[in-house]
């Protein structure tokens, strides 16, 4: 039997609890079925339950008590409204199972977005460049979409014969431009990043132009990014706010509040009493201001940690003590109330908005990086906003996306420092690092570390572990790459050493 | 369950599956075997959003990936879905 989910405001809740039994109208077309309903009034937890002894479609009647002043489209017929305790909506259970497998309508802090696909690349082309690029496949030429671009104008000036021999130029030349079988394009790739990168400066915490920023940048960047660090130096985010809010000051300084992570620390001072074993919080108001935060929220706060009691108030001033008395727990809880958020999005240290001076819109950044966090809130613009952390674009949007961001940013951090690397290189680099369907770091613990070839491995790091361990499993090494075949002293299986010569003489009769 | 569609995302390129039927055309055209390609995670974010679109796909599917590359216009790269993924 399906159970409705959804979201909705205390105060609404209070009058039907008031009011029940009653006919509440709410803006969602709701199937009949429906006898049960839990509410949320936060993001986190469901706290009322309704009974529903009917739906019906909405009719504008003095007796229905609507949920807001928009359109209403089905009616709840309300048996009874009460207060549960509070259920996380993620441990929402109903007889053993989760919420996805019995409720077919939720509307609870849960609104799905339906995935559909990006629209194909290769349709939006216009359709001179399908003609030329189909033209060329015809002559077996795999055209590049820029070039077929700037073809577009010689096509429409040349007769096709002309034409015809310009595309066969282009098809040499296109040839001659390919890399070459069997072509160490690994060690290319290797010298042509490694050769730039001595030229960087060593060490640079550059200020990105925003005030209290600062971003690695240069050498360590690169190292950083190479390695795929869990969480890199300065995790920072870029965050992208919807079109409807990017010009509006008002909304976006409001979303900088709402994901700076504010904890108890940041808006007062906590004083110790060992004599009376108790905690005493004293706010600062000149704090609590700039952060938008008030004397409910702290409370709030504090009345959701375990383990205290709240004692008293006094002029703003809050005492607690630990359920426990002992002067570990009180030393316990200190800690804890240090770091206790009151608002904002764990990680998120700070949040500075700036204007972008061609465009007038607003961009946020972030020191500290949720990205999972920070797309959920409603003003973001979630296809957008992204982080300079790989291992959590990895795990958020998946491998692909961090193959995208191992580019970006090792191009970015290049040519930050004025270097001009091939972005072919960099490439090579994020394919082979997310080539196993994960990041891999490029070293010991990665690429390099985990090649087929035992002698490979021993080449390169830690000589003894390798040969030892493949001593003692017994391990067999076909020779197939490069480092082994040098150091047995055969050809090395490169350019024309890779490929094996066979001659076939010709039978009698030819 | 998530609130913004994953393929969506600037950073996200192109992801279609491969049909079962095309799948042998493909491998030839690349000529290699199915597990020398480059994998994708069974538990890869957009693998599952691609999941929400075609039901479940069974490890051994190849995904199409239609990426935007700044020398090319735009190339195309294919991965197979394993739920051995190194870590």
């Amino acid at each position: 039997m399906p159970i409705l989910l959804f979201k909705d405001t205390k105060k609404n809740m209070e009058v039907l609890k008031k009011k029940a039994p009653c006919k509440y109208a709410v803006d969602d077309q709701i199937t009949e079925s429906v006898k049960e309903a839990y509410v949320t009034s936060d993001k986190k937890n469901f706290i009322y339950r309704i009974r529903l002894s009917g739906v019906e479609d909405f009719k504008d009647t003095p007796d229905v008590i609507r949920k807001n002043k928009g359109d209403m489209k089905s009616i709840l017929v309300v048996e009874s409204c009460d207060s549960i305790d509070p259920v996380p909506l993620s441990q929402f259970r109903k007889k053993g199972k989760r919420i996805s497998e019995f409720a077919d309508f939720i509307i609870a802090e849960l609104p799905t977005v339906k995935m559909v696909e990006k629209p194909t690349y290769v349709d939006s082309l216009s359709q001179d460049v399908k003609d030329i690029i189909e033209l060329a496949a015809k002559k077996k030429l795999d055209l590049p979409v820029s070039i077929a671009e700037k073809l577009i104008r010689y096509k429409k000036e040349m007769t096709p014969a002309k034409f015809d021999e310009l595309m066969n130029r282009i098809g040499e030349d296109l040839k001659k431009k390919f890399i070459d079988p069997h072509e160490a394009v690994g060690i290319i790739a290797a010298q042509s990043i490694g050769e730039p990168g001595t030229q960087m400066t060593m060490r640079t915490f550059h200020f990105a132009g925003v005030r209290e920023m600062n971003v690695t940048l240069g050498l360590p960047r690169l190292i950083e990014i190479v390695d795929a660090r869990r969480i890199p130096s300065t995790p920072s985010m870029t965050v992208y706010l919807k079109p409807e809010f990017e010009e509006d000051e008002e909304a976006v300084m409001k979303v900088v509040k709402e994901l700076e992570n504010t904890t108890i620390l940041d808006v007062a001072s906590i004083v110790t009493d060992i004599q009376q074993m108790t905690l005493t919080i004293r706010p600062e108001p000149a704090r609590m201001k700039e952060r938008l935060v008030n004397q409910q929220d702290l409370i709030d706060a504090l009345s959701k940690m375990k383990g205290i009691t709240l004692m008293s108030q006094e002029n703003s001033e809050i005492t607690v003590k630990p359920q426990q008395e002992s002067y570990k727990r009180l030393y316990q809880v200190q800690e804890q109330l240090k770091t206790t958020t009151i608002k904002g999005i764990p990680g998120i240290k700070r949040a500075i908005a700036r204007v972008e001076p061609s465009t007038k819109k607003w961009i946020i950044y972030t020191q500290g990086s949720n990205l999972r966090d920070v797309l959920e809130v409603d003003e973001v613009d979630a296809n957008r906003t992204y982080t300079n952390d790989i291992i959590e674009i990895s795990s958020i949007l998946g491998i692909e996306a961090a193959r995208n961001a191992i580019f970006n940013e090792a191009l970015r951090t290049l040519s930050e420092q004025g270097l001009e690397v091939d972005q072919r290189h960099l490439m090579l680099v994020a394919d082979m690092m997310s080539f196993g369907g994960s990041i891999r770091a490029v070293g010991r613990q990665g690429i390099s570390g985990r090649k087929s070839s035992v002698l490979a491995r021993a080449a390169f790091e830690i000589t003894t572990k390798h040969l030892l361990r493949a001593g003692l499993l017994g391990e067999v090494d076909p020779l197939t790459g490069v480092a082994e075949n040098i150091i047995v002293g055969q050809p090395i299986t490169l350019g024309t050493g890779a490929v094996n010569l066979v001659y076939k003489p010709a039978s009698k009769g030819q | 369950m998530a609130k913004f569609n994953v393929l969506q995302h600037e950073l996200v390129p192109e992801h279609h599956v491969v049909p079962k039927s095309e799948e042998d055309k493909v491998l030839k055209e690349l000529d290699i075997a199915k597990d020398l390609l480059p994998k994708i995670s069974r538990s890869d974010p957009a693998i599952k959003a691609l999941e929400e679109i075609h039901g479940p796909l069974e490890n051994g599917t190849i995904i199409k990936i239609v990426r935007k590359s700044p020398t090319m216009g735009y190339s195309v790269y294919y991965r197979v879905i394993t739920s051995e993924v190194f870590k």
